[in-house]
């Protein structure tokens, strides 16, 4: 699946803040992943272990949050978790429903050190000249 | 420890690429279909079907995504179709810097119809917006009847889907009305074809689809 490129994705971003932040080296990193996002956990932290190498990333540790499905009915406003991805509403039985949450893909937080005693960064944290 | 919120969705990237892309296919006036599927289900197959009825009256581009062959590419190439390989290098699905690139190198002032074939896969591409003006999943009979339970994310997103193969629905054990079903449940909205590619049977529905899609894309 996905979860390569995906990584590959959440440590630019992770190392961007670092550096903007003027750490270098991230504790935790707290992802928020949605059940219905097709990723999986375990390929996720198998491309954090090897993609993490010399990267601020690379000590710390990913932290996986599952984010549950959430759909609402455009019939009743009711929210609701859908059994068996079928999406009709418990309520009146509506089928036109919107997922509310559980496609998330992010980065939530990121823990650092304290005091790094590195000076805060430049506003981009990319190395190269674009 | 020191928090700092990031709060930055790993798809933003590709989201915003994917708007260049719409906006580079609407002003050239070029309407996309990005056609996803398992693999063999017969994306190939069916474009190569589909060019010739439409040859004569529209400008046709594809765009092919491959794990790492150019095989797909060259069955369009024979017919003599303007074609863009992208080999992913083992990227499960195309993303939409992918298809930018492509856009640029295909002549797209001149293109009336652009197709996607995705690289097949019934999750990850799903995830992944191009920019296209619409997403077409194929499913062949020999998978099964239980995918939109499987994958609705793939059969959520998609405008149409398309039974492909009917063709061995004697041999296998596929219940159509069931498959049907449960696609219509996870999307209302869906619109449903049945074809083969191999006798022809429903390929002028097909037809008549992308022809009235084309034409509702270029009036609004
Ligand atoms: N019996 C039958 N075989 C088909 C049909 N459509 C495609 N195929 C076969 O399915 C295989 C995979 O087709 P292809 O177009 O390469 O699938 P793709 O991987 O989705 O592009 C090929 O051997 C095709 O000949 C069909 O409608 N009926
Ligand atoms: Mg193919
Ligand atoms: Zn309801």
């Amino acid at each position: 699946m996905h979860e390569v490129s995906l990584m590959q994705n959440l440590l630019e971003v992770v190392t961007r803040v670092a550096a903007k932040e003027g750490c270098d080296r991230v504790r935790v990193i707290h992802v928020r992943i949605g059940e219905m996002s097709g990723i999986n956990e375990d390929s996720l932290r198998f491309a954090f272990d090897v993609l993490s190498k010399g990267t601020v990333s690379e000590s710390g540790a990913l932290e996986y949050e599952r984010v549950p499905l959430m759909t609402r009915c455009r019939g009743c406003n009711g929210e609701f978790h859908p059994n068996d991805l079928v999406f009709s509403c418990p309520v009146c039985g509506g089928m036109d429903c919107e997922i509310v949450s559980g496609r998330e893909m992010e980065v939530d937080y990121i823990l650092t050190d304290d005091d790094t005693g590195m000076e805060q960064g430049d506003a981009c944290g990319c190395n190269s000249v674009e | 420890m020191h928090e700092i919120h990031v709060g930055t969705d790993l798809r933003e990237k590709n989201r915003l690429i994917a708007e260049e892309n719409r906006d580079l296919i609407r002003k050239n006036g070029v309407v996309s279909l990005n056609i996803m599927s398992a693999p063999g289900a017969g994306k190939t197959s069916l474009l190569v079907n589909t060019i010739p009825h439409l040859r004569d009256r529209y400008s046709i581009g594809v765009i092919e995504g491959d794990l790492q062959t150019s095989r797909d590419a060259e069955r369009i190439a024979e017919l003599g179709i303007a074609v863009y390989q992208i080999q992913t290098g083992g990227v499960c699905h195309l993303d939409a810097s992918m298809v930018h690139s492509a856009l640029h190198r295909l002549d797209l002032d001149i293109i009336d119809l652009l197709f996607i074939e995705n690289v097949g896969n019934l999750v990850c591409p799903a995830e992944f917006d191009l920019g296209e003006d619409a997403r077409v999943m194929l499913l062949s009979i020999t998978e099964g009847d239980d995918k939109p339970k499987k994958y609705p994310l793939m059969f959520r997103e998609s405008r149409l889907l398309v039974l492909n193969k009917v063709d061995l629905l004697q041999y296998v054990d596929f219940d159509i009305d069931k498959a049907k079903g449960e696609a219509l449940d996870i999307n209302p909205d869906i619109e449903i074809l049945e074809l083969s590619c191999k006798t022809g049977e429903g390929i002028d529905g097909w037809i008549s689809w992308i022809e009235k899609f084309y034409g509702k894309c270029r009036n609004g």
